[in-house]
């Protein structure tokens, strides 16, 4: 039975084939401290990930590196590795390639900054509206960080440089190690008691592990209870801590966090002066406007000849008069030839013209009430003759014998209703108390009664 | 007017300074409120050049305020 035999190709080949296929150096992490860190001319990176017993080739490519790195990785520096194992074919060797890298032993702080961040902004403690406005002209600015090192003299500095008329207050705490955060909390409460404008909460750059106390919750919402605007200024630019999102602003230097808290006086005592020019420069111009109008007004002729006014009214007078004088003049023509009229009027001249007027109408009038009067007296007469001639006054005896007639033709109707005759048929009449019984439910038994006849009357009784 | 503070005092200014810039107010006014200006401008400017320079103090823990001298470490 003849051993096959293998090209060196064929074994490193299937050697890493059998690597390559095999879940359990796929995506595993390690944990071991830098050596040998070798960063290339091409941006890759290439080092030796080491324990005290072994070690192992690693490599960074470039745009990984790029993706994910938050910090310079530096030899003697302990990590944890995310990655593959891989195998170089050409120089039959395997090495560990680099998918995420974070420092060992505080990986845990970053996934607690990450709980922590989603829980307070959750809670609405990072909101825009929450934000005070930071003041533009501060009077005291309160200062929290450390007494010595480079925070409060950058900040002292810049403050002086741009806004020298602020005050400074320096709250000294401790910005790092675990008695740091309730010295921050303590004097936050301090500066509660000092009339202050703005209040920086800072320090200098480091580690995440520097950095921590201001990542803590209780700081986080004691900087979030504070009265005061507060502007956080900690670490590097590129760090970003727990305080920075709950503070009113962010900076990101300790200098910067000055200049954001003051103006530049200079620039404030240009935009004075620029104010004041601008403000001369409107009023000089208003008053020279005023006067140009003044002068052309002063030049109208009106005002250069006053007497053109009472002129030209001088000769509307005239005219008035003029027009006054002739109407008038008018008015006594036309009265004069009125009253001419009137001398010369005919009844003026001839007076006895209305007596004689008057003389025809009254007896016109005396002519007419005698006509009426003798028509009326002979209406009268004709009457009077009428009545004395008329058929009674002539035959009085006629009306007698005419009444006698009438009189014995009622007698004989008035006859034919007489009580008496019928009683003289043998009807009869009843009585009860002098009244006549007309129907029999008007007497009872025992009642009296008169019975009337036509020759008298019975007394009886009602059985 | 006496009692603004700079902030207010300026934000007066810039105001007046529009106004004369916009030029629609009667003469008479505009030298008052040009007076106004002129006021607001001296306060202003006392303010920023107040002698007091910026002293930089430390607050010690029982209240004490003394001078703070950064380069005493």
């Amino acid at each position: 039975m003849e051993e096959k035999t293998f090209t060196v190709s064929e074994i490193n080949s299937d050697i890493r084939k059998k690597i390559q296929r095999d879940p359990n150096f796929k995506n595993i992490l390690i944990k071991g401290e830098i050596s040998n860190y070798s960063p290339s001319l091409r941006g890759h990176d290439y080092f030796t990930l080491k324990d005290e017993k072994s070690q192992i080739p690693a490599v960074l490519y470039k745009h990984q590196k790029d993706r994910f790195l938050k910090f310079k990785p530096e030899n003697g520096m302990n990590v944890i590795i995310k990655g593959s194992i891989e195998v170089y074919h050409k120089g039959g060797k395997y090495q560990l390639k680099v998918a995420t890298m974070t420092e060992d032993g505080v990986g845990n702080l970053h996934i607690a900054f990450e709980q922590l961040k989603k829980k307070l902004n959750k809670e609405g403690l990072f909101k825009k509206d929450h934000k005070k406005e930071i003041p533009t002209y501060p009077k005291t600015i309160g200062v929290i960080t450390a007494p010595s090192g480079s925070v409060i003299k950058d900040i002292i500095t810049t403050i002086k440089r741009r806004y020298p008329i602020c005050r400074i207050l320096l709250f000294p705490t401790l910005v790092q190690g675990d008695n740091a955060s309730p010295q921050i909390i303590r004097q936050i409460r301090h500066t509660q008691n000092f009339d202050l404008d703005t209040l920086i909460i800072g320090r200098g750059g480091g580690s995440i592990e520097d950095l921590w106390p201001f990542n803590e919750e209780d700081v986080a919402r004691e900087i979030y209870a504070c009265k005061t605007p507060t502007i956080s200024a900690v670490g590097h630019e590129t760090d970003y801590t727990i305080s920075d999102f709950v503070a009113d602003l962010r900076a990101p230097t300790p200098t910067a966090a000055a200049e954001l808290a003051v103006p530049e006086l200079n620039e404030l005592k240009n935009h004075i002066r620029q104010l004041t020019n601008n403000a001369k420069k409107s009023i000089f111009n208003k008053l020279s406007n005023n006067k140009l109008k003044f002068d052309a007004i002063c030049k109208k002729s009106v005002l250069k000849n006053p007497e053109n006014i009472y002129l030209h009214k001088e000769m509307n007078l005239d005219n008035l008069v003029n027009t006054l004088r002739f109407a008038s003049k008018n008015i006594i023509k036309d009265n004069k030839t009125k009253l001419i009229q009137l001398e010369n009027s005919y009844i003026l001249k001839n007076p006895q013209y209305i007596t004689k007027q008057k003389k025809e109408e009254y007896e016109n009038k005396i002519n007419k009430i005698n006509h009426y009067s003798n028509e009326i007296l002979r209406e009268n007469k004709n009457k009077l003759f009428k009545l004395e001639n008329s058929f009674i006054l002539k035959n009085p005896n006629e009306i007698i014998k005419r009444k006698e007639k009438e009189y014995s033709k009622n007698y004989a109707k008035l006859e034919v209703l007489n009580p008496l005759l019928t009683l003289k048929r043998g009807y009869s009449i009843a009585k009860s108390k002098d009244k006549v019984i007309s129907s029999a439910k008007d007497v009872k038994s025992g009642d009296e009664l008169d019975i009337e006849f036509e020759d008298g009357t019975i007394n009886t009784k009602v059985i | 007017m006496e009692d603004l503070s700079f902030e207010e005092s300026l934000e007066k200014l810039e105001e007046i300074v529009n106004k004369l810039e916009n030029g629609d107010i009667p003469l008479d006014e505009a030298i008052d409120e040009f007076d106004n200006a002129m006021h607001l401008v001296k306060t202003c400017n006392e303010k920023l050049n107040a002698a007091e320079e910026s002293i930089a103090k430390i607050v010690e823990d029982n209240g004490d305020i003394i001078e703070f001298n950064s380069t005493n470490e």
